[in-house]
């Protein structure tokens, strides 16, 4: 049996790690655009009127109904037809080969993580009581400053584990990046593995990668949690 | 001070207010009484506009509210002259008991953070809680609790509280501290109407007594008049449940 080739290992372990930052990139960016939104959507389903719920809903079961790796493909194939006919109808000097297929993947993870978060923020939205909010607007809060000051404060508290997960499954989704041609984590390092056909290494070396990164949210999240729920876990 | 008019209120089809017609005068100390279902809490939570009631009138000082058809102003301006003491007390989870009785001073009636913490303070001290400040509502009994819920509505001086059967949630052997709490208050001046079972309360505190039932009001008087000389069939069916010892008052 081949032994592996820890020099080889060793090196691609930092070209795969260089990819890092796209990925984080892509992350950061998809959650920055999808926790207002989700949370917007989240309050759509729980107070808005009949027609946005069922919109919302067709939405969300679309998403989490269809295979990541599809969304990607009909994205990145039918983004530039759609892009390349509003360029042209602005006659403008851009083509759409310019476009950086970055762009692709922000759209594509930040409409799958909208449909994630909105669930998530739902179901913990739903965990503080009615009677909070009521609470509130007796001692003359508005509704948005209860929202701000009540509520969420105590929903973040359930919604934090899911939306842990939710963060790392995006982490680890970006992988699918590979099909945009997007130089991020995984991609590198099958690339660098492509001369010497040392692909078990590579793929040992991505697996690390996503395990720190992964590992290092996990504990961030577990350290934040902790803090907000002080006011819970005093009166064991 | 405030006057109710011909407050009425159905879910669905069930009517469960029809046409309810009071008035408190500032310092009154009014108590409801009436049997489970009678439509108490519907009217308090009307009256704090947490339900929305089909039509009526409710004329508090100078503001005159048509519940027809009320504006946001509207129920802000009421929300400013009243608060609310909730049978669950609803205390803010994630707020201490201090924090709890700062959040409508400073955020509700926008007064500076160093007069309303003075003002929060003084309020859980008339509470008996001045050791509690730090606490979490987690970390309370139920009494603490609802103890800090009344220090939540007297801190904001409003013009009337209302207590929706404020110790009903409570273990027997707390009740006493929370009724003592209410009586305390009452006897420095503050406007409250009461929704409870405590007939001793009744009996002892208040100085009005509306009885309720089935939607209406069946009867109202001095405690004196309603213990003692009750007009009503209903009224004294419900006091001879509510007091065994009724009997030796006729
Ligand atoms: N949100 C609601 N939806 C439908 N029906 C309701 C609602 N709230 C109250 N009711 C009904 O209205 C009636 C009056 O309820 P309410 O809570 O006002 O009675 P109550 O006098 O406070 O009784 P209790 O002494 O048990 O607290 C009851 O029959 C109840 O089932
Ligand atoms: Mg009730």
């Amino acid at each position: 049996m081949q032994t592996l080739d820890l020099h080889f290992m060793w090196e691609a372990f930092f070209i795969a790690l260089s990819g890092a930052p796209i990925t984080l990139l892509i992350t950061v960016v998809a959650l920055l655009i999808s926790i207002p939104v989700g949370f917007f959507f989240s309050l759509i389903r729980l107070n808005g009127t009949p027609i946005l719920d069922q919109l919302c809903r067709i939405y969300i079961s679309f998403v989490r109904g269809t295979p990541l790796i599809i969304q990607i493909f009909l994205i990145y194939n039918v983004m530039p037809i759609l892009l390349e006919r509003f360029l042209r109808s602005t006659h403008s000097t851009l083509s759409v080969f310019d476009v950086n297929p970055i762009w692709y993947a922000f759209v594509v993870f930040s409409l799958y993580t909208i449909a994630i978060l909105t669930e998530v923020f739902r179901s913990a939205l739903k965990t503080v009581q009615k009677s909070q909010l009521e609470a509130a607007h007796s001692v003359g809060l508005s509704t948005c400053a209860a929202y701000r000051r009540i509520i969420i404060p105590q929903a973040l508290v359930t919604a934090l584990p899911n939306l842990c997960n939710a963060t790392t499954n995006l982490i680890k989704n970006t992988s699918l990046c590979y099909a945009l041609s997007l130089r991020e984590i995984t991609l590198r390092a099958k690339v660098a593995a492509n001369p010497g056909y040392n692909y078990i290494e590579a793929y040992i070396d991505i697996f690390l990668v996503y395990l720190l990164i992964c590992s290092l949210v996990e504990y961030g999240f577990k350290k934040y949690e902790k803090k907000l729920k002080a006011y819970q876990c005093l009166s064991a | 001070m405030l006057e109710v008019r011909e407050i009425r209120k159905a879910f669905g089809n069930q009517e469960v207010l029809s046409g309810i017609s009071f008035s408190i005068e500032k310092g009154d100390v009014a108590v409801i009484l009436g049997p489970s279902g009678s439509g108490k809490t519907t009217l308090l939570r009307c009256l704090e506009f947490f339900e929305q009631a089909d039509s009526g009138e409710v004329l508090f000082d100078d503001i005159d509210v048509d519940l027809r058809n009320v504006t946001k102003e509207q129920i802000k301006a009421i929300r400013q002259k009243t608060a609310f003491v909730f049978q669950n007390y609803n205390l803010f989870n994630n707020k201490t008991a201090l924090e709890n009785v700062l959040e409508g001073l400073v955020i509700g009636r926008k007064i500076p953070k160093k007069e309303a913490e003075a003002i929060a303070k003084e309020a859980l001290d008339k509470v008996g809680l001045s050791d509690k400040y730090a606490y979490y509502p987690s970390q309370l009994s139920g009494g603490q609790q609802q103890r800090v819920g009344i220090a939540r509505a007297i801190a904001l001086s409003p013009e009337i509280i209302f207590f929706d059967e404020p110790t009903s949630a409570l273990d027997p052997e707390l009740i006493g501290e929370v009724l003592a709490t209410m009586k305390k208050i009452a006897k420095e001046g503050t406007t409250m109407l009461v929704v409870t079972h405590e007939m001793s309360f009744a009996q002892d505190v208040a100085n009005k007594i509306i009885f309720m039932d089935g939607g209406s009001i069946v009867e109202e008087g001095t405690p004196r008049q309603i213990f003692t000389e009750p007009k009503e069939e209903r009224t004294r069916q419900f006091l001879k449940r509510m007091l065994p010892e009724y009997t030796y008052y006729i």
